[in-house]
């Protein structure tokens, strides 16, 4: 057809496209980076004049808003942190968010929740501008810590790996009477699910994920937005099985998804901390102190009484 | 004899970059023996004193290729190490000494106790030198207890090959030697890390990153990284719609004539579907057929899952522009098209149809975009597309960077077919224009006119040529025309 | 396209006519009407018997009969709206006639199936108003498409006969030329040779030159008049022009109102008008 060959002649430059591509890039960021350096150079000679006169020894907290925390978080997590049935990020629930209240009237502060993607709230928090804390049940990690600072540990945990009750009976070697936390479990869960062709789903960003990655190499791991989304995947038959938070797998397994079930736990000892700017150490500081003054006052263990029915 | 059996082997693992495949085959044939030697050697050692050995349960090193899943040597990798303390034991310190060419030089060891699944409160101090590592625990562990190490910023030989970490470990009892760890593939380092690693050095890049919006939308190292790392995602998402889209152009064709049709239950069946998947968001419809499909038992591999789903939903949308396409065909084109004899299938396809297809390619390449781009929701039901990797990779990285790659991904698509369908809608608005009857006095420019009456001249005098030229002369200027 | 329903007003017209006593009435009703010299005996190519045609309330065409014959040019004339583009229409049933009759060599075509309509149809050129060429192919394209397609002949035979009648209506410079690129007089003459090209046994002409510029119209009508006086081709032209009229046709006929007013040839009704209303609309147009 002639009409289709003419037409080459229009999309014929692509050197001249991509040129007024980077161009138009190149002046985005030129702009971007003239507002950026006007915001930063405004802001710290109003803070010198705003913090010189008040005393020293009362921690100068600063935060994004006056007077307010704003916590981002995936809510997607119980029951460390959650949204209830047709309710909004405003009337969340769980451990860790009644945690941050706790804190945060201890400072002084209302909190403000924001539910966004658990990825994303790290980069967040390290562009600074936004939001003042990220408390998604975060694992510390070194490398986290390359990035953002992290509160004190308030919780230990482990990680856990969930499979649908019917699939788990199957496995070689398994035997639901064995302790779950025990070796003899693990080995025989990893065994089965080390396998071409197996899928894992993980939410993306978690270390989870990095387990799944680097023990179970011959998978696909798949990472997801949330665990809801893995669980009802898993449930669904569309994986084999999901690794996340042992507490927060116990809790789903007995209350909603209970067709699936923890087949063995991974003890990686590994501790929630709340996520702070490294630009903000009063805010961390502030943070420690509180969760200092809340163990002390036996208020960390009510919350797990309250949350997990258990102190630990 | 066991540890120097696999330090051996460990050594000429390292000797690795410049080596021959016959000579990595070799090695391989060695490596197994070895592997076996070393084995049997450890039962020969452990069997007799099952009291006094640590066993290690688990060697894993971080996948460090940026958006990949190997370890590559000579970058900093998490090594996780995991030992169980034998019943009997008490163990004081362990030192971890990495294969030659490795280091743990500059890492951060991060030391967990476990009994059972809750942790116990140790501390311990980690010295790391060169290829060894010592932690000191402050109190000795007791029996059964999982030790955990996450060391940070380790770095494993530059050499393709399998590595083993060995070491010692000091009980009650004095020193030991640690049972070595399950091997660790690594390979050696690719193009673009070494682009990568180059970058870090540069001034410039320093300079780059020292602005705080810069290095986090537009980090060179990592916009490096994720061209290669997302290249693979970006060729899943050409895939799906590529093949999605055929599909997607036939299905909307046949909806489209079921929609023109006669009979009322088809034309009912074509309104049913077109308006459900018209008026319910993609996203849904992927998570109704990812989830649900499953629960009713079929199983579908994800990738053709995929295609399926944009195909169905874009065929909705192509149904609706085909149907208009062909009915803005004026309808002088199906009576001459009559007039020559043609049936209704005929005209459909040699008249109808090839003008169809003109009017409506613009629609069609901007829904075409549309679909490109909506493949990127797939990735919320676990797709490896391009969102997918750029989504993986923001959440290794910390760095929005590797979306700014995929919108480059996006665009090196989109902006072409942009631009062809402003020059395509052009050149529809010019040829329209010159089409169909005019309106008199209007449109035709001086020069046509010119050219026409030059033509009909020749026109005439061909044909005075043929015939009798007296026959010819009479004007008959028309007469309604004179009158008016 | 779904036309709001009517009730259709019923006509009793009687069944078309045996083919020879048809032909005699014909011959016997013609004979003097008509320049061309036709033989008694011979039977007509079109046979229009009791033509009845309604629009929903609006009845177009009332009890129209008319003979032509092989070779004869009828040139229709009659004020707008008076009904004779849609008897041309009629024709090969682009309308479909309520009731009456219409037959091409003594065959019904009224009342056949689609697949011997479109049978039909290969052998009753037209050439519209609006010029109707099709804008996605050139104008040898457009030539060539109904002879490959429908007469299923070879590319290179419906190519020679395509260059031929392009040639012909003087084109031979314009044969790859898209329609959009052609003058509205060019378009037509593509129009003619396309319907030429399938050697039809008549061709219609449906006011070929109402929708051209004036300048453009003599070329057509030059066209028309070529192949009216050098082929040998049945055509029945529906046409404002007086002049084409009387210089080319074999008979001209009058319609107004939906009825069939006036026939006879150039003479006898230019210069002597029987009705009323012929001389009426004559005296309107050349006064």
């Amino acid at each position: 057809m002639k009409w289709f060959a003419t037409e080459e002649a229009g999309v014929k430059k692509p050197s001249h496209l991509l040129l007024t591509l980077l161009c138009s890039l190149l002046a985005v960021c030129c702009v971007a980076v003239l507002a950026g350096c006007g915001g930063q150079t405004a802001e710290p000679a109003a803070d010198e004049t705003a913090t010189e006169e008040p005393a020293s020894d009362v921690v100068d907290i600063e935060t994004v808003s006056d007077g307010k925390l704003i916590v981002q978080s995936d809510l997607a997590y119980a029951p460390m942190e959650s949204v209830p049935e047709g309710k909004t990020a405003e009337d969340a629930e769980g451990f860790e968010v009644d945690l941050v209240q706790a804190i945060a009237d201890k400072l002084g502060l209302t909190v403000e929740w924001q539910q966004v993607q658990f990825d994303t709230i790290i980069p967040a928090v390290k562009q600074g501008g936004t939001v003042d804390l990220g408390a998604s049940s975060f694992t510390i990690t070194d490398e986290r810590l390359e990035e953002i600072d992290f509160s004190e540990p308030y919780m230990d945990s482990n990680q856990a790996i969930v499979m649908q009750k019917s699939a788990a009976s199957s496995i070689p070697g398994f035997d639901v009477s064995q302790d779950v936390a025990g070796t003899e479990r693990l080995d025989a869960v990893k065994a089965a699910l080390d396998v071409e062709g197996t899928k894992v789903a993980v939410q993306s960003g978690t270390t989870g994920e990095a387990w799944s990655q680097e023990n179970l190499t011959k998978a696909e791991t798949v990472p997801l937005a949330d665990v809801i989304q893995c669980l009802t995947g898993l449930q669904s038959g569309l994986y084999n099985a999901v690794i996340a938070d042992y507490p927060v797998m116990a809790y789903y397994c007995q209350e909603s998804y209970t067709d699936l079930e923890v087949v063995a736990a991974i003890p990686t000892g590994e501790q929630y901390g709340i996520v702070v700017s490294k630009d903000n150490p009063g805010l961390k500081q502030a943070i420690d102190k509180a969760l200092a003054e809340l163990e002390e006052d036996g208020t960390i263990a009510q919350l797990q009484e309250k949350w997990f029915g258990q102190a630990s | 004899m066991n540890a120097r059996e696999t330090s051996r082997v460990t050594r000429l693992r390292a000797a690795g970059p410049g080596a021959t495949a016959k000579a990595r085959v070799k090695r391989y044939a060695l490596l197994v023996c070895a592997f076996a030697l070393g084995v049997i050697g450890l039962l020969a050692v452990v069997a007799p004193t099952p009291a006094q050995a640590l066993t290690v349960s688990s060697t894993t090193a971080r996948p460090n290729e940026d958006g990949g899943d190997h370890v590559i040597g000579g970058l900093p990798t998490r090594l996780t190490w995991e030992g169980r303390v034998e019943a009997g034991e008490e163990l004081e310190s362990i030192t971890l000494t990495m294969p030659e060419g490795g280091t743990f030089e500059g890492s951060s060891t991060r030391v967990t106790v476990l009994d059972g699944l809750n942790r116990q409160d140790v501390a311990a101090v980690a010295t790391p030198d060169g290829t060894t590592l010592a932690i000191v625990f402050d109190e000795p562990i007791p029996e059964d207890s999982l030790v955990r190490l996450e060391v940070t910023g380790v770095a494993f030989p530059n050499a393709d090959g399998d590595y083993v970490i060995e070491g010692t470990y000091e009980n009650q009892l004095g020193e030991q030697v640690l049972p070595s760890s399950p091997a660790i593939s690594v390979i050696a380092n690719t193009p673009v890390q070494g682009l990568v690693n180059w970058l870090d050095q540069q001034p410039w890049v320093e300079a780059w990153n020292s602005n705080p919006f810069l290095s986090m939308f537009f980090k060179p190292q990592i916009l490096v990284s994720s061209f290669a790392a997302l290249f693979p995602g970006w060729l899943v998402c050409l895939a799906i719609v590529l093949v999605a889209y055929p599909f997607a152009i036939l299905f909307g064709l046949c909806f489209a004539f079921m929609k023109m049709s006669r009979f009322i239950v088809v034309r009912a069946i074509a309104v049913t579907y077109i308006n459900i998947l018209r008026g319910t968001p993609l996203f849904l419809q992927i998570y109704i057929a990812f989830f649900g499909l499953p629960m009713l038992g079929i199983q579908i591999n994800v990738y053709i899952l995929g295609c399926a789903v944009m195909a169905i939903n874009s065929s909705a949308y192509l149904a609706e522009i085909f149907r208009a396409g062909i009915q803005s065909i004026p309808v002088g084109q199906y009576e001459a098209a009559a007039s020559l004899g043609m049936g209704h299938m005929r005209t459909m396809i040699s008249i109808i149809l090839p003008q169809t297809v003109r009017r409506v390619l613009p629609t069609v390449t901007s829904d075409f975009i549309t679909s490109y781009k909506d493949t990127s929701l797939l990735s919320s039901v676990g797709v490896m597309e391009l969102m997918m990797y750029a989504k993986n990779m923001t959440a290794i990285t910390g760095n929005i960077t590797p979306y700014m790659t995929a919108a480059i991904f996006y665009l090196i698509v989109t902006l072409p077919l942009i631009k062809a369908i402003t020059v395509v809608e052009r050149r529809i608005a010019r040829s329209e224009s010159g089409q169909g009857p005019r309106p008199k006095g209007g449109e035709l420019t001086e020069e046509d006119l010119q050219l026409d009456l030059a033509q009909d001249a020749l026109a005439q005098a061909a044909h005075a040529e043929a015939d009798e030229p007296a026959a010819l002369e009479p004007a008959y200027l028309p007469l309604a025309r004179e009158g008016a | 396209m779904a036309r709001r329903r009517h009730a259709q007003p019923h006509f009793d017209v009687p069944p078309a006519l045996p083919a020879d006593e048809a032909a005699s009435l014909a011959y016997e009703h013609d004979k003097d009407l008509s320049t061309h010299a036709f033989k008694e005996g011979e039977h007509p190519l079109v046979r229009i018997e009791h033509l009845n045609k309604t629009f929903d309330d609006n009845q177009v065409l009332k009890d129209v009969n008319l003979n032509v014959w092989r070779e004869e040019i009828v040139v229709v004339l009659g004020p707008s709206g008076s009904g004779k583009s849609t008897m041309l229409r009629c024709i090969n049933m682009l309308e479909t006639p309520t009731a009456g009759h219409i037959l091409i060599e003594d065959d019904e075509i009224t009342g056949t199936t689609k697949a011997n309509l479109n049978e039909h149809r290969k052998r009753i050129g037209m050439v519209f108003q609006n010029f109707n060429l099709f804008p996605h192919l050139s104008a040898k394209e457009n030539v060539m498409v109904g002879q490959t397609k429908v007469l299923k002949r070879s590319k290179a035979e419906a190519e020679a006969e395509a260059v031929k009648q392009l040639t012909a209506v003087g084109l031979a410079d314009r044969m790859d030329f898209m329609p959009s690129q052609l003058s509205g007089g060019q378009q037509q003459r593509v129009a003619i040779a396309r319907a030429v090209a399938m050697h039809p046994d008549v061709i219609l002409f449906d006011e070929p030159t109402s929708a051209l510029d004036p300048e453009l119209v003599r070329g057509v009508l030059d066209v028309m008049r070529d192949l009216a006086l050098n082929s040998g081709m049945t055509m029945i032209v529906v046409t404002h022009e007086m002049g084409f009229a009387r210089d080319v046709a074999d008979r001209v006929v009058f319609m107004e109102g939906g009825v069939v007013v006036e026939e006879g040839t150039p003479e006898q009704v230019f210069d002597h008008p029987q009705n009323e209303r012929t001389r009426a609309f004559l005296g309107n147009i050349t006064d």
